[in-house]
């Protein structure tokens, strides 16, 4: 037994120490259908983790999992921390730089956090689904999953642990000056309460436009003009904070701002088009980790990045100006994803950015889309659907969630502050894991629903086969071989936008095994219409793969032998074929 | 002795010596301008810093300059930018010599205005005017697929007569579109069927077709070019734009820097866009929208001026039309920097002396060949000579045409005298610089230990403090005006901080406050890049 046999070994042991403690359990759990059976990993799906926690569970799963899972750095945050990838497939198939590629990130707003969960949940799931859910061992055989839980590590771990609202911060963590004085971020909030939480400031007032209700005292309701009003009036005073640079102004200049989801590099503009955009495309040092990985990666074939909140399955174009980017074939394909996206996840709605939420340039996915032709989604997740499962927008629900369902934890209580300032105010309101956060006990729901929409959308990538080969003997010792390519799936290797400004090169299908004379694309084999590749004929050079279409290609060749058919597809895959 | 006439000696002293005592008779490579640029540093270390902002992907430091008397951030600042385009080499030496013209002849424009001078952009590019096989490069060496058919470099040029040039060729075939100009066979044209003409030419870069896909010459080494590289009006998926825009290190790396000095006003852009020879126009519809594709109204204003000014100096005269492709480095400077922003390529050849033997052409290449040739320039134009060409088996084909370089870049004798006209030009910029003072202080005394403060912010330059798109970028700081109280000192009314916009040519604020208490207190206004005047008002 040499050294790193008996060191492996080792490790097997104390890794099987837990896993025999769990195996005892199990006689004692019986299973839910739909979820890993007693996995080598547990993880709580009803909590949130810090960057430090994500990239912990990351590293298990992927020592857990060694055969599944690939763990990579692709960059380093503003504040040096890494930025976690985990590579998930089946190793012992193929050749997992060549399979179709599925790309999944979370959390670019720092405050929209359950992106990170959603996507542990979902290599999670693959990696101990793989064993017994067959869809999880098709689906890893010939696709490879690459998931970013948290391309913004700092400034999640800033929502977390400073002084926030639950939209704050939204931007990384660097600091830029918001109100053109000079200074950066000299302005913050401040928890005045100590509550970790921002929430808000208001003021007893003679002149105020606001009463406290009497039936719900959490609850601040504006005066109608003609309103009696004997109760005690407030004014608002903004979100707990301080004038911390004397400037005579309350929280001007807080973290950022930029916004890192304007800083992609499809019709990129500047802060004064749409305010957020940062310096130039990828001048965030996190997403320029994820470009870099995305250029170095065309195999990715499919998208999917995750926000809060809302409940919406967007796609784009971002921007009204970019409309016409997106035709009607590729139009299709979103629609098709997108409305199964309805179905698996009530409450959410397919919309599209520009037209439904609002109209801006340098998002992610509309680099991902018209930057590098990936059929890319965002995803708002959350909804106050999830309460009572009941569509429609009611002002009342969040309070009666807060109350009932989530038993008072959710409400800091007013309290009173004296304020260098204001004088005398009372501190208080909804806390910032409320309202855009899933609440702990429907987050494991919404992190399974969410995945297996990443799921339909990864399993109508590309796929690719010979489906058959066809030979006709010409005489003269020359012989007609014609095959068949198929994509038995939804999307084509290049999508139209691809196609439109040639993104990815074309998929190559060449024959080995036998002398080629000439070679061409069959466009109608019944009537022998054909356009034939002069040079090179041994390799043809096809534009496009449709989805759930055949590609027919033909060569005359010389002499005995077997041909050997391939495929070599960017986004399609490596396929090889011989002749029976 | 005038001011201008030892303008003119010192830039005839320039023309025989650039940096060293030895005269130079060409432009120089990047290995000899960053000797030179290190020499130079070196003789003025009290007000140059020299440094290196990034290599580029072939191997070149990018040079970056700070020119200033005492901390550069001190004063305003102005950017020269050279070797934007990887054919105007002449772009590279003007902004180098006027390094040295600023530190020899003008060290007093150091006490006010701070200048950031990067004399190439892309040595990459412009490194092949050395090298054996010349042709003007614009792609730096950032290995490209052009025509987005998964190879790379694929089909470069040939130099199919062996001159060590990369010329034209033009194949003789009745479906080509070129015929020879009337007045001046050498140079093709396009015929005009709507005037009974039929081509007779193929016209192509001279090479091989080495991939066979009917397109020639489309794919050789290298690269993204500077000036296509940058946001505004990005040219995505096209040859030398890059896949995304800022995608290379040295664009990376200028931008970096110039975000970070707070006190830049002005970049001064050696390229192909020229808005100085004639002001760019103000288009209401263009300007109006949320992307903004027109000056706006003020700088077209602001513009205008400093055009007039230019004109001035160096004629309009056989002016080349300004050249906007995307992705730009001077659009960008004005679009998405708001800085005020000049671009000029420094240099056109005239229109020739008229001469009664040839008849008059408005043909623009024509002009340049004449005027090559009243000139002596060294061999502007290789002659047509028939080759043989493997692609064309049966055809006559004939290499030839215009010399590259030759057409965008004076004779190096000529540089002397561009440098000291745009020493001049900068002499204008620097005095127009816009200078605030604090002036008419008026001091009330209401009794009771209260005092009137009433002080005017006045901007005494002929610029602006902001350009109109200035005022709308981030990366420019507002007019801070603070007041100090000392201890025992009560604001009564007035704000001790407050921020302006822009403040006009020969503009100014009125400022006040009502202050209880006695002693001094405190004045300053400014931002890094308007210079922060101060004053001491006794209560």
């Amino acid at each position: 037994m040499n050294k790193q046999t008996l060191l492996r070994l080792t490790i097997l042991f104390f890794l099987a120490l837990p896993l025999s403690g769990f195996a005892q359990e199990a006689a004692d759990i019986f299973r839910a259908v739909g979820t890993p059976h007693n996995p080598r990993v547990r993880i709580a799906f009803n909590q949130y983790y810090t960057s430090d926690g994500l990239a912990a569970l990351g590293q298990k799963i992927a020592e857990a999992h060694p055969d599944l899972v690939r763990r990579q750095s692709i960059g380093k945050s503003t504040q040096g921390q890494d930025i976690w990838l985990l590579a998930i497939t089946d190793y012992n198939s193929g050749d997992p730089n060549r399979k179709p590629a599925f790309y999944v990130d979370g959390n670019i707003h720092s405050n929209e956090v359950q992106g990170a969960e959603i996507c542990i949940y979902t290599a999670w799931y693959l990696t101990e689904g793989f064993r017994d859910i067959t869809y999880v061992k098709n689906m890893l055989k010939d696709r490879i999953f690459y998931i970013v839980p948290t391309i913004n590590p700092d400034a999640r771990d800033e929502f977390f642990k400073g002084a926030n609202t639950a939209s704050s911060p939204r931007a990384g963590m660097i600091a830029l000056d918001d109100d053109s004085d000079g200074q950066f971020d000299e302005d913050l909030y401040d928890d005045l309460d100590g509550d970790g939480s921002i929430t808000q400031m208001w003021r007893e007032s003679e002149y105020g436009d606001f009463i406290r209700d009497p039936k719900d005292p959490r609850r601040m309701v504006s005066i109608e003009p003609d309103d009696v009003i004997t109760a005690q009036r407030y004014e608002y005073l903004g979100q707990e904070g301080l004038d911390n640079d004397g400037d005579g102004r309350i929280n001007e200049d807080t973290y950022g701002y930029y916004d890192p989801n304007r800083d992609w590099g499809w019709k990129w503009q500047p802060d004064y088009v749409q305010r957020g955009a940062y310096k130039y495309p990828f001048s965030a040092p996190e997403n320029r980790a994820v470009s870099d990985f995305v250029k170095a990666h065309p195999n990715i074939a499919g998208a999917q990045s995750y926000h809060n909140s809302g409940g919406m399955i967007l796609r784009g174009p971002g921007a009204e100006e970019d409309v016409s980017t997106y035709n009607r074939a590729d139009i299709r394909i979103y629609d098709a994803i997108g409305e199964k996206g309805e179905e698996l996840i009530p409450g959410y709605r397919y919309l599209t950015v520009y037209k439904d939420l609002y109209s801006v340039f340098g998002g992610e996915l509309d680099w991902f889309y018209g930057g590098r032709g990936i059929y890319t989604f965002t995803n708002e997740l959350f909804t106050s659907y999830a309460y009572y499962k009941e569509s429609g927008r009611n002002p009342d629900t969040r309070y009666k969630a807060e109350k009932d369902l989530l038993l008072g934890d959710a409400f800091t209580p007013w309290s009173e502050y004296d304020h260098p300032q204001y004088g005398k105010i009372i501190i208080g309101g909804f806390k910032k894991n409320f309202g855009r956060a899933t609440p702990g006990f429907l987050l494991e729901e919404e992190c399974h629903r969410n995945m297996v929409f990443t799921f339909y959308h990864a399993f109508h990538m590309p796929h690719l086969s010979i489906a058959e080969i066809k030979e006709k003997d010409l005489g003269s010792g020359l012989r007609e071989i014609t095959a068949i390519v198929q994509n038995d799936r939804l999307m084509p290797t290049h999508s139209s936008q691809d196609l439109k400004y040639k993104i990815e090169r074309p998929d190559y299908i060449s024959i080995e095994g036998v002398e080629v004379i000439a070679g061409m694309i069959v466009e109608n084999e019944d009537f022998n219409v054909t356009t034939e590749q002069k040079v090179e004929p041994e390799k043809l050079r096809v534009d496009n793969i449709p989805g759930n279409d055949v590609v027919k290609i033909r060569w005359i060749v010389k002499g005995r032998g077997k041909a050997t058919i391939t495929v070599d597809s960017a986004k399609g895959g490596y396929h090889s074929q011989t002749q029976e | 002795m005038n001011v201008r006439l030892i303008l003119c000696l010192g830039g005839l002293l320039l023309g025989m010596s650039p940096f060293n005592g030895t005269a130079q008779s060409d432009y120089r490579s990047a290995e000899q301008l960053s000797a030179d640029l290190q020499a130079l540093a070196g003789q003025h270390s009290q007000l140059v810093q020299i440094q290196s902002l990034t290599q580029t992907p072939g191997g070149h430091d990018i040079w970056a300059l700070s020119l200033s008397n005492g901390p550069a951030e001190n004063h305003p600042g102005l950017a020269i930018v050279g070797g934007v385009d990887g054919s105007h080499l002449l772009s590279v030496e003007l902004a180098a010599q006027l390094a040295k013209d600023i530190l020899e002849n003008h060290p007093e424009w150091l006490e006010k205005t701070t200048f950031y001078i990067f004399p190439n952009m892309n040595p990459d590019a412009t490194e092949q005017y050395f090298k054996n096989l010349k042709y003007e490069r614009r792609g730096n060496g950032t290995a490209t697929d052009e025509d987005r058919d998964g190879r790379l470099d694929e089909d470069p040029f040939e130099d199919l007569n062996g001159d060590g040039l990369i010329t034209m060729m033009r194949i003789e075939d009745p479906t080509g579109s070129y015929i020879a100009l009337e007045e001046e066979p050498r140079i093709m044209v396009k015929a005009n069927p709507d005037q009974g003409q039929t081509g007779k030419y193929r016209l192509l870069t001279e090479g091989r077709d080495n991939d066979q896909d009917g397109a020639f010459n489309e794919d050789g080494p290298g690269g993204v070019s500077f000036n296509r590289n940058l946001t505004y009006n990005f040219p995505y998926f096209t040859p030398g734009s890059g896949e995304h825009p800022v995608s290379q290190k040295e664009t990376r790396a200028l931008l970096d820097f110039l975000y970070e000095q707070w006190n830049l006003y002005g970049i001064l852009t050696f390229g192909p866009a020229n808005n100085l020879s004639s002001p760019l126009k103000y288009n209401r519809t263009e300007a109006n929208k949320r992307v903004v594709t027109s000056i706006l109204q003020e700088d077209a204003d602001l513009n205008a001026l400093l055009s007039k000014e230019y004109n001035k100096i160096i004629s309009d005269d056989n002016v080349p039309p300004s050249v906007t492709e995307g992705g730009g480095f001077f659009e960008w400077s004005y679009f998405h920097f708001g800085r005020l922003a000049m671009s000029t390529p420094g240099w056109w050849p005239p229109k020739p002396a008229s001469d009664s033997t040839q008849a008059k052409t408005s043909n623009r290449e024509a002009n340049f060949l004449r005027w090559a040739e009243q000139n002596d320039m060294d061999n502007p134009f290789v002659e047509w000579t028939p080759v043989e060409h493997p692609d064309f088996p049966n055809q006559k084909v004939e290499v030839g045409g215009f010399a590259p370089y030759k057409m965008y870049n004076p004779p190096y004798a000529m540089m002397g005298s561009v440098v000291e006209k745009h020493s001049q030009f900068l002499q204008e910029v620097v005095d127009m610089q816009a200078t605030l003072e604090l002036i008419n202080l008026k001091t009330e005394k209401l009794g009771e230990g209260l005092t009137r403060i009433t002080v005017d912010l006045h901007n005494a330059g002929l610029l602006p403090t902001h350009t109109q798109m200035g005022d709308r970028s981030r990366w420019l700081q507002k007019i801070k005006v603070h007041l100090n109280l000392a201890e025992g000192q009560q604001l009564l009314s007035g704000q001790a901080h407050q921020l302006f916009e822009r403040i006009g040519a020969d503009d100014s604020r009125q400022l006040t406050w009502l202050i209880r208490g006695s002693g001094t207190i405190a004045l300053s206004a400014g931002a890094p890049h308007t210079g922060v005047e101060t004053l001491s008002i006794k209560l």
